[in-house]
């Protein structure tokens, strides 16, 4: 079963490399159109760009993603305490529960230039901007965890006299997990993406940068490869955190078999 | 009643309240910012008022290019999940791929359009297409397919085709997930539409507006660029909201408590 | 009253408005006593208070008259003691602990050093007949399996008492037979007081010493019957004559049905 999804999967992806090897060649051969390499180049060639310009993509990559990944760390963190402290303060909930649902309505990209202008401080931008993003899908879907948790799981707890913190050690936050994970999942690419956005609002280095140069003329063939460095460092983004979701749920049910019956 | 009261009241006032310190110049001490820095709500208001019909022109070009490339991206989205659910074995890796496209940085696609699309507008629709086309595949599919216990089987004790399952169970089934995707399709196009303006060739739209004019030192012009947008992405999800709330009052999320 | 009775139920009634706002009267001046060690059952059909009732004895509910003690105390008391264990309804079980470690929960919160803990948990598991899928996930397991992990971990803090709300009502015929065999030579074993509340007129003929029997509308105390069939009781006492004889009297004895 497993091994057959593998197989479609490795079929799909041969599949889109042909086509737009084909989509390449059509551009070059058939339409004639002198900006193909730029419009869409070869993707063997792109490779090979990307192998010969490793060394420089994934320096840059790497100060990007190092960033995102601090933003990350500390969005989600701010996020996890605020969900917590507003299920146990129910005041703390009528003054942030609004804003955080107004807060998935508006386009907060569209504060990065806003907040870049204000820090002036490229590496600490990448981190608020990427951390900013983090913080309202993981609050959100905290909180919701949190408001999720069975009665009867908190009963049991109260059968026991539990006091507050060991509730919310032994119950509320394992049972959100799952939730927060889902949170996470939904960050990680984001937190990329704001910072490199960063990158390209008037960053020195990063990967953002390579894309802008080679946006605005220079080198022109080394664009594409920093295009597939940055949507692969959303990929590696979005996968660490489903690596870090297995070692961390180990009862999910898919990872599981069922034992048997009476 | 007075529970509905408190829990407008508290977040009211500290809204109030955090204008209040930004107008008297609490954040200017706490982040050592100038005025012409961070510009006070009054003055942010005030530019606003000047320049109320630029803005919303900027507007209106960026919110009808979200809108137009969520219509085809969430099209698109909804029809792979159709082929998907009509073809689950290849059509399962088909969603794997798309969902891979999701991670894939919005400021990565928007040079690629730059160089696909001579005109800001086309740009920005190819961004916003590729952007919405995942959240509403993944979604679509789930509610295609994520059917309720023994639903399928009363089809099949009707003796249904596979025509009739899809048009009588999975479609009006899969509904509410589809809403889901148009929520979060509505905010990411927006963003999308925004940021690829950063980019862009053209000078309209709010990213651009809000890009420039922060170049120009325009703060007060470029915040209330920011306001527009906001108010422009929370009116658009209530919209979806409302239309939801009438299309699908069937399901348990819209019962009243 | 008995003042050698471990429970005392005085006089308790309890009023509560369901969410349509209309008063709903669970019980009506209930008063039962219970002996050390006794195997009672508080039977009825739905919305006769059988379960309101444990739940008052368990202190998750507060009666609106009347008064409950336990060993001398409130029931708070011995919540806040730990005198009593529970099982509920549901299993409850932590999805995300493994068998083994749900029957540690409450040793966990008492404080018990681990290596008590551990012979605690071995010596329960061995008792209900887990001791092979200690290291399972909850959902790994079937109903019946999920059920004992729960009796297991009420079990462990070596309560005085212990409280069943409907433990076996949904699990099928058969399996709720084999654990109610099973229950009884767990409880011959460990001499505990139980209070087991069930909607099965068989299941509580076969289970108790005692069988409170309680009416609906209000929700009342018609009859207290003695089971007074043998013990060790075996499945072939549910074949003899005494057994159905209990069984009609005690389906002649509920009032208003």
């Amino acid at each position: 079963m497993n091994k057959n999804k593998t197989l479609v999967l490795l079929v799909w992806f041969a599949g889109i490399f042909a086509l737009w090897e084909l989509g390449a060649f059509s551009l070059v051969n058939i339409f004639h159109d002198k900006m193909a390499a730029s419009k869409l180049p070869y993707p063997h060639e792109v490779i090979a760009t990307l192998a010969k310009n490793w060394q420089t993509l994934s320096e840059a990559g790497a100060v990007t993603f190092s960033k995102a990944a601090t933003g990350f760390a500390l969005g989600a963190s701010i996020g996890i305490i605020l969900a917590i402290l507003m299920s146990i303060s129910k005041i703390a909930e009528q003054i942030a529960f609004p804003y955080l649902i107004v807060s998935q309505m508006i386009p907060v990209l569209g504060l990065a230039p806003i907040i870049f202008n204000l820090v002036r401080n490229m590496d600490a931008s990448r981190i608020i901007i990427a951390a900013y993003i983090t913080f309202f899908p993981v609050a959100a879907n905290m909180l919701s965890g949190l408001k999720s948790v069975d009665i009867d799981k908190r009963e049991l707890m109260y059968s026991y006299a539990a006091k507050k913190p060991s509730i919310y050690m032994k119950l509320m936050l394992p049972f959100s997990l799952p939730y927060l994970f889902s949170g996470l999942k939904i960050a990680a690419p984001l937190s990329v993406t704001a910072s490199i956005l960063v990158d390209m609002l008037g960053s020195k280095n990063g990967i953002g940068v390579k894309l802008l140069y080679s946006l605005y003329g220079g080198t022109k063939d080394i664009f594409w490869a920093s295009v597939f460095t940055s949507a692969l460092m959303g990929i590696i983004s979005y996968f660490i955190v489903i690596i870090a979701e297995r070692i961390f749920i180990p009862w999910k049910k898919e990872f599981n078999t069922k034992a048997g019956e009476d | 009643m007075t529970d509905k009261l408190k829990s407008t009241l508290w977040p009211l006032s500290i809204g109030v309240l955090t204008l209040l310190i930004w107008q008297l110049g609490g954040f200017h001490a706490l982040l050592d910012l100038k005025p012409f820095q961070l510009p006070v709500p009054t003055g942010i208001a005030s530019t606003l008022a000047q320049n109320l019909t630029k803005a919303l022109r900027d507007c209106g070009i960026t919110v009808s290019g979200a809108i137009v490339g969520m219509i085809i991206g969430s099209s698109i989205g909804f029809l792979i999940a159709v082929v998907a659910t009509v073809f689950p074995k290849w059509g399962y890796g088909g969603l794997t791929v798309v969902s891979a496209f999701n991670a894939i940085p919005i400021v990565a696609l928007s040079p690629i359009m730059n160089r696909w699309f001579s005109t800001g507008m086309g740009q920005k629709i190819g961004v916003v297409t590729v952007v919405t086309m995942a959240a509403m595949a993944i979604n679509a599919y789930r509610g295609l397919t994520d059917l309720k216990p023994f639903s399928l089987d009363l089809m099949k004790s009707y003796a249904a085709n596979r025509r009739t399952v899809f048009f009588r169970l999975r479609l009006p089934n899969c509904l509410p997930s589809v809403f889901t995707a148009l929520k979060i399709n509505i905010t990411s196009s927006m963003i999308a539409a925004i940021v690829s303006e950063y980019f862009a060739t053209s000078t309209s739209g709010l990213g651009f507006g809000i890009k420039d004019n922060l170049r120009k030192a325009e703060m007060a012009m470029g915040w209330s660029y920011i306001t527009i947008a906001a108010l422009a992405g929370i009116v658009l999800y209530l919209i979806i909201s409302m239309v939801e709330r009438r299309a699908v009052k069937w399901h348990a999320s819209q019962r009243i408590k | 009253m008995n003042a050698a009775a471990e429970i005392q139920i005085e006089s308790v009634s309890m009023f509560y408005k369901d969410n349509k706002g209309n008063d709903i009267h669970a019980l009506n001046n209930v008063s039962i006593d219970i002996q050390k060690g006794e195997f009672i059952s508080l039977l009825g059909p739905s919305g006769c208070g059988k379960t309101t009732l444990l739940r008052i004895i368990a202190d998750l509910l507060e009666p609106s008259m009347g008064k409950v003690t336990v060993c001398g105390q409130t029931p708070k008391e011995t919540r806040m003691q730990q005198k009593y264990g529970i099982v509920f309804q549901n299993p409850v079980l932590y999805d995300w602990r493994t068998v083994k470690n749900n029957v540690r929960l409450p040793l966990e919160m008492m404080k018990i050093n681990k290596t008590e803990q551990n012979s605690r948990i071995e010596k329960q598991l061995e008792l209900v007949g887990l001791t092979n899928f200690k290291n399972h996930y909850p959902h790994q397991l079937s109903g019946g399996m999920q059920q004992r992990v729960g009796i297991a971990r009420a079990l462990a803090i070596q309560p005085e008492i212990l409280l069943m709300d409907e433990p076996f009502s949904a699990l099928d015929e058969f399996t709720r037979e084999k654990l109610n065999e099973d229950l009884l030579r767990i409880w011959s074993k460990t001499n505990k007081t139980v209070i087991f509340v069930t909607h099965n007129i068989s299941e509580s003929v076969f289970l108790s010493d005692r069988v409170c029997v309680l009416s609906p509308h209000p929700g009342r105390l018609s009859a207290i019957v003695d089971i007074d069939l043998p013990r060790p009781r075996t499945r072939e006492i549910r074949e003899t004559p005494e057994f159905f004889s209990l069984v009609s009297k005690i389906r002649n004895s509920f009032e208003g049905v």
